[in-house]
């Protein structure tokens, strides 16, 4: 017998600045494999949520979890079930491509890491530039690469924010392959594209001045045998 | 244990390919003892008794300019929040780090006396003055590392370390400047300055470890 397990949950989270509060008392759970999009106006709150689920925003007050690991208990264990993308792409500039992704695998202590990088340098398109210097690409490029970073762990839930960042159409249809179309992975991101959101949401998280104000159906404790 | 070398492997290369912050702080160290030793009467004085002074503020200064980079530019491009989101411990990063920068100064250090030594004409490749420098970058690199995390991100990051690390460093300074001048002759014991030094070492750095996941936090 087992109990369904929200990939994302979130209890009363908050995120107070000097008593201004930024997130205020969020609280939503999302399906394994569901695909969010988590929508607002700019300062509503959006990439404080997902800086608080991905640990890089200490929390005020609630709690979250990933994949049933808490941010309170077990963030290590948390970070290690996570990907994320951000408005920078998070690489490191004097590195080139090959030495970027092997130094995040070895962080996160990818198995077979060799031909885990290969597979994703040539999908992303830069297994020919692959020991270049990553200063000397262009933005689509470093975009390429920080999603090739995001989900080079096979994490099982991706945080993104505004993705689609510096992303050509060739770009946006290798984020849908690798992320957005991808069933194993859940997925809250923010964006302001929202012409995009019908093709690959299933869902949507609005937030206005840090509250929700729609989110998906909470997951209920489902439990099969 | 690997995480963190893969943080110090990854540190070095990008030293040795962005050599603006090891080769500030060899120029600067170059230029001190320079300028120090067109002050010093070097044919009739005995200048021993400068030289502890001469090398742990020229150490001190080159060493803000050493590490202070150490987080600045992960900071800017992102790559410090890549590492963070990472599932190994803040410490790891911390001491893969503090690795890393205890390095590249000991490097710009063993420049610096030798350099020194053929200025100043005194013999400071000696094991006892090697010891006393070697534990007194750990304690002062330590802390330094840990300090340039709360730089990073201020806007007056420039002169944050400075202002944070010099008051703090008082004695570790102290007991440097004295052990120096021990081994270089000076009439005073330099055990007790030798053990006041291993436990600032041992202090920063543990302290390090556990206070870097609180500084680095947001």
């Amino acid at each position: 017998m087992t109990t369904a397990v929200p990939a994302i949950a979130a209890f009363d989270l908050t995120k107070r600045y000097g008593g201004v509060a930024v997130v205020s008392n969020i609280s939503f759970s999302l399906r394994a494999g569901s695909k969010i999009a988590l929508l607002g106006h700019n300062g509503a709150g959006k990439s404080t949520l997902l800086g608080l689920l991905s640990t890089l925003i200490t929390r005020t007050s609630g709690d979250a979890s990933i994949a049933g690991h808490a941010i309170s208990t077990n963030p290590i264990e948390l970070r290690r079930n996570i990907g994320v993308l951000a408005h920078l792409p998070m690489v490191y500039e004097e590195l080139s491509p090959l030495e970027n992704l092997e130094f995040f695998a070895r962080l996160y202590e990818v198995p077979e890491a060799a031909t885990r990088i290969e597979e994703l340098l040539r999908a992303v398109g830069l297994w020919r530039r692959r020991r270049e210097p990553t200063s000397i690409l262009s933005r689509g490029y470093h975009q390429r690469l920080a999603l090739a970073r995001a989900v080079l762990h096979r994490p099982a839930v991706l945080l993104l924010d505004e993705p689609e960042t510096g992303l050509d159409p060739a770009g946006i249809a290798l984020l849908d392959q690798l992320a957005l179309d991808n069933p194993a992975v859940t997925v809250l991101a923010a964006t302001h594209l929202v012409d995009r959101v019908d093709r690959w949401a299933d869902g949507v998280l609005r937030l206005d001045r840090g509250c929700v104000v729609e989110a998906p159906d909470p997951v209920t404790a489902e439990v099969s045998s | 244990m690997s995480s963190a070398l893969a943080v110090f492997r990854k540190d070095l290369q990008l030293a040795w390919r962005d050599r603006s912050g090891w080769l500030s702080a060899l120029a600067f160290a170059t230029i001190s003892v320079l300028v120090y030793s067109f002050a010093f009467d070097l044919a009739t004085a005995d200048i021993r008794p400068l030289l502890p002074g001469v090398l742990w503020t020229t150490f001190l200064f080159s060493g803000i300019f050493a590490t202070s980079q150490s987080f600045q530019r992960e900071s800017e491009t992102g790559t410090f929040d890549a590492m963070l989101v990472a599932p190994v411990s803040p410490s790891t990063i911390y001491v893969g780090k503090l690795i890393s920068n205890l390095i590249s100064l000991l490097i710009v250090e063993l420049a610096l006396l030798v350099l020194t030594t053929i200025l100043f004409d005194t013999p400071l490749l000696t094991g006892e003055l090697v010891l006393v420098v070697f534990v007194g970058t750990v304690g002062y690199v330590s802390l330094a590392t840990l300090l340039s995390t709360l730089g990073s991100r201020g806007s007056a990051r420039a002169v944050l370390l400075p202002v944070l690390a010099l008051p703090l460093l008082v004695p570790l300074l102290i007991a440097s400047v004295r052990a120096t001048g021990a081994a270089l002759g000076a009439p005073i014991d330099s055990a007790p300055w030798l053990l006041l030094l291993v436990i600032f070492a041992l202090w920063s750095t543990i302290g390090g470890a556990l206070l870097f996941p609180v500084v680095s936090e947001r």
